[in-house]
């Protein structure tokens, strides 16, 4: 029970921050397919850090670890640039541009770290390694029955990810910003006559959709595989789509999303292990979940409302 | 002299293919109500929006309070405490009414001394501290998408007053308010201005620029025709300036010459999609060479009347037969090509596609068949010049000829497109759902000839309006829906306009 709870925070954590980057982007009224994608060159930006200091810090110095996840930020907010120049400036079809943004990144990323590699280390690897992530344990609250599992194996970047949900929250429904932000998804026209630039607002959110995807990326390259290989690309941003829809564009909801997904996957995970079921049909298992997910989304999605003004390329002379 | 607070000079502005406005001149006092009258599409708008900065003029200059501006946008606007109601509202459907009203100016606080929120307890009270003072009836906390029209109209005049904005225009205020809400507004207009407040009304209506304006320009095809004081010059006189001709108010009409019967509806129920009974067991006959006026209050079931008539939604029982043919369960195709035209209450929705072009929307009743397509082929040649054709024969005003998109005309150049293409299909019977509703003076007559024309070659006209004035001046048969139900139908000139009054509102029956 207690590492059902373990590993599905693990999970679904990553898989929040990255779907509150969603609901930032398409609550400004840019649809962003391109999740995947800024996680995963997030995760690349943050492991190329990792992996080129290796001689600077000291081997168990946490110094690298944390500086990651400020790169992954940066790598991911960057790689956003892209998404946001074609939505925005270019006013291309959001979905297709989402789309490639994707095949971008695997392709990029792959390209990027096998020439690196070469050229500094001598192989031609597609990974960068990382040193394990420290977890921690919270004594005492940590053996209450049930929740105690909150509090133990904590990774570091649960708490950052929290922390950092907790401030987006605040952004979103409490500032101006958000109010200007919440208004560009739904009449953008309103938000012009206001006097509020539009294009900058939605810019601004795509950055942040990339920022916090790259900080998601991060984590799950901790967390699943201790490297950043083109494996990084296994879905995540797509379940993280899912979550928002799941959520309805929402963050409270979104979370409760993320962790029904997290929590459903580790359970799978601890079933197999328990039943010792047999490698062939492990991997059928694993997808109850998603199946799972999917009827869940099927009847609770219905009344759900996206944005109005979602995937519309923001034109003033349009009446 | 009165101050001056808005002064144009020379203002010209041109869209490709037409000039919107063309070297207007005006002058507008500080504290009065100051209305533009034109037509559809006579620049009035375009005007004003470059007051507000929505356009830049291509030439002239713009005067506020004794200074050369130059206004580049809504925001630039705003700080010259200008405000503007649009016709089509920018509000934000899933906020609050205070939350609309404060944006891009929200009041705000500090969390922890440091970060900055919104302030929404203050902005509430401030929002109905303005409600208060101007006797609006709003709530701050309603969310814009449960509100009515002429609410959301009213967290518009907020949004302006909130900026404290002092030159208020209106672009069209009443186009979507009953007579009621109407009065109500053209209050808040006259309380407006003995606040000291500047008022500049955009509008086609005459009586409203009679009852609240102080002085009126008219602009006609993009020139300013004439500015003048209102209490001194007759509405007459006003439309004469508006249409630059004399306006006959009265249809001329000789009596009509019945032939055979075209539509025969009998015992006609229709359900709507809740599967309530909108129209309950409707007889009626329209003759060739006849105008069958429908009178009634609105949702007295015209709508699903006419709909059932064209195909667009099913009888639960009853039959119509047109032409002797009995239609009942035929296709929209079918009755289209047997000649039945229908111009529809809900021309956006049902009317036509507003991102395809005049040419194509003329032609979309009859694209599949000769001239227009060969085959499987359309013939690109001959929808254009079709359009081309009916632009001259109708008088349709579209700045790119045939491949102008529809969205970007008037209201009234798209009703005029919607009607061309009905009656040049020639077909029997012809059927009017509030063909004038948001139309000026001069369409509105324009249509109500065409109408009495149609009947003059013999056609069958069915006329459903809600404006007692245009089916009185159009019918030669009157039917009066009351709760779906037709409670009378007699020849117009038998029923006096108090008697269709009192059916209309279910008193005599």
């Amino acid at each position: 029970m207690n590492q059902i709870i373990v590993d599905g925070l693990s999970y679904a954590l990553p898989m929040l921050i990255i779907a509150i980057g969603g609901i930032y982007s398409e609550r400004s009224g840019v649809t962003n397919l391109a999740l995947e994608g800024l996680l995963g060159f997030g995760a690349f930006a943050g492991g190329l850090f990792v992996s080129f200091t290796a001689g600077i810090f000291l081997a168990d110095s946490p110094v690298p670890f944390y500086l990651s996840f400020l790169f992954a930020a940066i790598g991911g907010g960057l790689f956003s640039l892209l998404h946001a120049l074609l939505c925005i400036k270019l006013k291309a079809n959001q979905v297709i541009s989402g789309v490639v943004v994707n095949i971008a990144a695997v392709a990029l990323t792959g390209f990027l770290a096998v020439q690196l590699n070469k050229a500094v280390f001598g192989g031609a690897s597609n990974k960068f390694m990382l040193s394990t992530a420290p977890r921690y344990t919270v004594p005492g609250l940590s053996d209450i029955p049930v929740l105690g599992g909150l509090f133990t194996n904590v990774y570091p970047f649960e708490l950052i990810i929290v922390v950092l949900a907790i401030v987006f929250w605040f952004i979103l429904y409490r500032t101006r910003f958000g109010l200007h932000l919440r208004a560009c998804g739904d009449n953008p026209q309103a938000v012009d006559a206001a006097g509020i630039n539009v294009a900058r607002v939605r810019l601004v959110a795509v950055i942040i959709s990339g920022v916090l995807s790259g900080v998601g990326g991060m984590s799950f390259a901790y967390s699943i595989s201790a490297n950043v290989s083109p494996a990084i690309f296994f879905g995540a941003g797509y379940l993280a789509i899912a979550a928002m829809i799941f959520g309805n564009w929402k963050i409270v909801p979104t979370l409760v999303a993320c962790l029904i997904f997290g929590l459903a996957r580790s359970a799978a995970y601890q079933l197999i292990l328990v039943l010792e079921m047999d490698a062939s049909v492990t991997d059928l298992a694993m997808i109850v979940p998603y199946v799972l997910v999917l009827i869940l989304l099927i009847f609770f999605s219905k009344r759900n409302q996206a944005p109005k003004a979602l995937g519309q390329i923001y034109d003033k002379s349009q009446r | 002299m009165p101050e001056s607070i808005v002064e144009m000079r020379h203002i010209t502005k041109r869209f490709p293919g037409i000039v919107a406005n063309d070297d207007i001149n005006l002058s507008i006092h500080k504290g009065e109500i100051f209305a533009l009258l034109g037509e559809n599409g006579a620049g009035k708008s375009t005007l004003m929006s470059m007051l507000f900065g929505m356009y830049e003029p291509d030439e002239g200059e713009l005067i506020v309070r004794g200074k050369k501006v130059n206004i580049t946008s809504p925001a630039e606007a705003v700080a010259l405490e200008i405000g503007m109601v649009h016709q089509h509202f920018k509000l934000v459907s899933n906020y609050t009414v205070t939350e609309n009203i404060i944006m891009g100016r929200e009041p705000l606080r500090r969390l922890l001394g440091i970060l900055p929120y919104i302030d929404r307890k203050g902005a509430e009270l401030k929002v109905q501290a303005l409600c208060d003072r101007y006797g609006f009836d709003l709530n701050p906390r309603a969310v814009i998408e449960d509100l009515g029209v002429s609410q959301q109209q009213r967290v518009e005049i907020l949004k302006m007053l909130y900026r404290e904005a002092e030159i208020l225009i209106f672009d069209e205020p009443t186009a979507m308010l009953t007579p009621q809400e109407t009065a109500r507004l053209l209050d808040i207009i006259r309380k407006l201005r003995d606040d000291g407040k500047t008022v500049i009304l955009i509008t086609h209506k005459l009586e409203e620029i009679k009852q609240v304006a102080d002085r009126c320009a008219v602009l006609n095809r993009g020139r300013l025709i004439d500015v003048f004081d209102v209490a001194s010059t007759s509405t007459r006189l006003m439309a004469a300036k508006m249409v630059g001709r004399e306006i006959d108010f009265e249809v001329d009409k000789t009596a009509p010459v019945f032939g055979e019967v075209i539509l025969d509806v009998s015992q006609l129920t229709v359900l709507d999609a809740q599967k309530v009974a909108m129209v309950k067991d409707v007889s009626f006959t329209v003759h060739a060479g006849e105008v069958f006026a429908v009178a009634g209050v609105a949702g007295n079931g015209q709508v699903e009347l006419a709909d059932t008539l064209a195909g667009l939604l099913a009888a639960k029982e009853g039959s119509i037969s047109f032409k002797g043919e009995n239609i009942t369960r035929a296709s929209v195709r079918k009755r289209t090509v047997e000649g039945l035209a229908y111009i529809p209450e809900d021309r956006h929705g049902v009317g036509l596609i507003l991102d395809f072009p005049v040419s194509d929307n003329l032609a979309s009743k009859a694209y599949f068949r000769p001239p227009f397509a060969k085959g499987p082929f359309l013939q690109q040649f001959a929808f254009r010049q079709y359009a081309d054709t009916l632009i001259e024969r109708y008088d349709i005003r579209c700045s790119k000829g045939a491949l102008t998109p529809v969205r970007s005309m008037s209201g009234g150049n798209q009703q005029k497109l919607i009607v061309a293409r009905e009656i040049d299909a020639d077909g029997d019977l012809v059927i009017f759902v509030q063909p004038t509703r948001g139309l000026d003076i001069g369409a509105t007559m324009g249509i109500r000839q065409r109408i009495i024309a149609e009947r003059d070659k013999g056609k069958a006209v069915l006329l459903i309006s809600l404006e007692l004035d245009e089916v009185l001046s159009c019918a030669d048969t009157i039917g009066v829906l009351y709760d779906g139900r037709m409670t009378k139908i007699a020849p117009a000139n038998e029923l006096s306009r108090n008697e269709v009054g009192e059916y209309m509102m279910g008193v005599q029956r």
